[in-house]
């Protein structure tokens, strides 16, 4: 069973934010959500990251050690999200950075306009 | 003592320091709950409070209330336990997580309180259909704060997000919302005052706050107590 979609006008106005990370140790989606759940909550607190929205949508693997990924956020925060995401510099004793490619309304968008115009893997 | 009429806690009930504990924060009654109820025990067609439940009531000042907690696999186990446990409890509460127990739960007049919907959910467990019936059946969505307070850290974020949107659904639909602490011992009780400032940090409001802690309670138990009179909505047995 699955839950019946809020109506249009209760659902959660939201934004999708192409970021790349690129890392000396591999990465999986699953470390890519804590480290971008890690930095919010170090930056913000919990109670400003549960303003924010998170959520990892997609990550594709392009390559070595880089990720690209679609994060999507409240469309209010994005500069808040945006703003935690240079924080993250260490992934298991290497270094790891973090870069937004842009921000888009729909996760095709995101991808047609950030993922794959730099997909260094085709 | 504050303004705060009444607040429920869901414990261990053998537990005479926890009571204690609850009257000196200056509550005005706790509901106690069973938390290993062996509901499995079909032989058993009532649920047995220890004994001692009674000589709490009897030692202490504050109002203390009987509760039982429902954990059930579907819709039908959840029905077949509500019944047999309606009039054993003064408050009866749903174990929810599951989609298809918190819709029977919502959808049930004779359950007070559905327990954390969001339970092992990444959304809230609730949508606008659920809230209407809850609205309709006054059935009391439940904000845990032990997920609160027992999560770690970095995901502490979600279920503030989930509590959240349950209060966005709140504003909208207005069921009644039920503040709880889910002790286990008297290091996770707080007093009302504080858990009214925590609860500014996903958007409540101080007005709703005080209620979710003192109104919804006691309708609840104002509802348990003229239950076994009422025949069927809406009409009720004078003496």
């Amino acid at each position: 069973m699955k839950l019946k979609i809020l109506p249009t006008h209760m659902r959660n106005k939201k934004r999708y934010l192409a970021f790349e990370v690129r890392s000396q140790k591999p990465l999986t989606r699953e470390d890519v959500i804590s480290l971008v759940g890690g930095a919010m909550g170090e930056m913000y607190g919990a109670c400003g990251a549960s303003r924010a929205d998170l959520w990892v949508v997609k990550v594709w693997h392009c390559g070595e050690n880089v990720i690209k990924g679609i994060l999507r956020c409240n469309r209010d925060e994005v500069d808040t999200v945006r703003s935690a995401l240079p924080i993250i510099n260490r992934f298991k004793g290497g270094r790891v950075v973090v870069h937004t490619l842009g921000v888009s309304g729909t996760i095709k968008a995101a991808k047609r306009k950030f993922v794959k115009k730099f997909n260094l893997m085709g | 003592m504050g303004r705060i009429k009444l607040f429920f806690d869901f414990n261990v009930k053998e537990d005479v320091l926890l009571v204690k504990e609850a009257e000196r924060l200056e509550y005005a009654g706790v509901a106690l709950f069973e938390h290993q109820i062996n509901h499995n025990n079909s032989n058993n067609n009532k649920i047995y409070f220890q004994a001692d439940f009674e000589t709490i009531k009897k030692n202490s000042s504050i109002h203390i209330y009987r509760g039982v907690e429902i954990l059930a696999k579907n819709p039908e186990d959840m029905k077949r336990k509500v019944q047999k446990a309606r009039k054993e409890a003064e408050v009866l509460m749903v174990r929810g997580g599951d989609l298809k127990i918190n819709r029977a739960a919502c959808e049930d007049p004779r359950v007070d309180i559905i327990s954390h919907p969001y339970h092992g959910r990444r959304d809230s467990g609730i949508n606008h259909v659920f809230a209407k019936k809850a609205a309709e059946n006054n059935v009391a969505v439940e904000l845990n704060l032990k997920y609160l307070f027992k999560t770690r850290s970095h995901l502490r974020y979600k279920i503030l997000t989930q509590f959240r949107e349950i209060l966005k659904l709140h504003r909208k639909f207005n069921f009644p919302l039920i503040i709880t602490s889910s002790s286990k011992s008297i290091y996770d009780l707080h007093t009302p005052q504080d858990i009214i400032a925590l609860t500014r940090c996903f958007g409540m409001k101080k007005e709703e706050a005080k209620s979710a802690l003192s109104e919804t309670p006691q309708n609840i138990i104002e509802r348990s107590k003229i239950r076994s009179s009422v025949l069927i909505g809406g009409v009720k047995i004078v003496d």
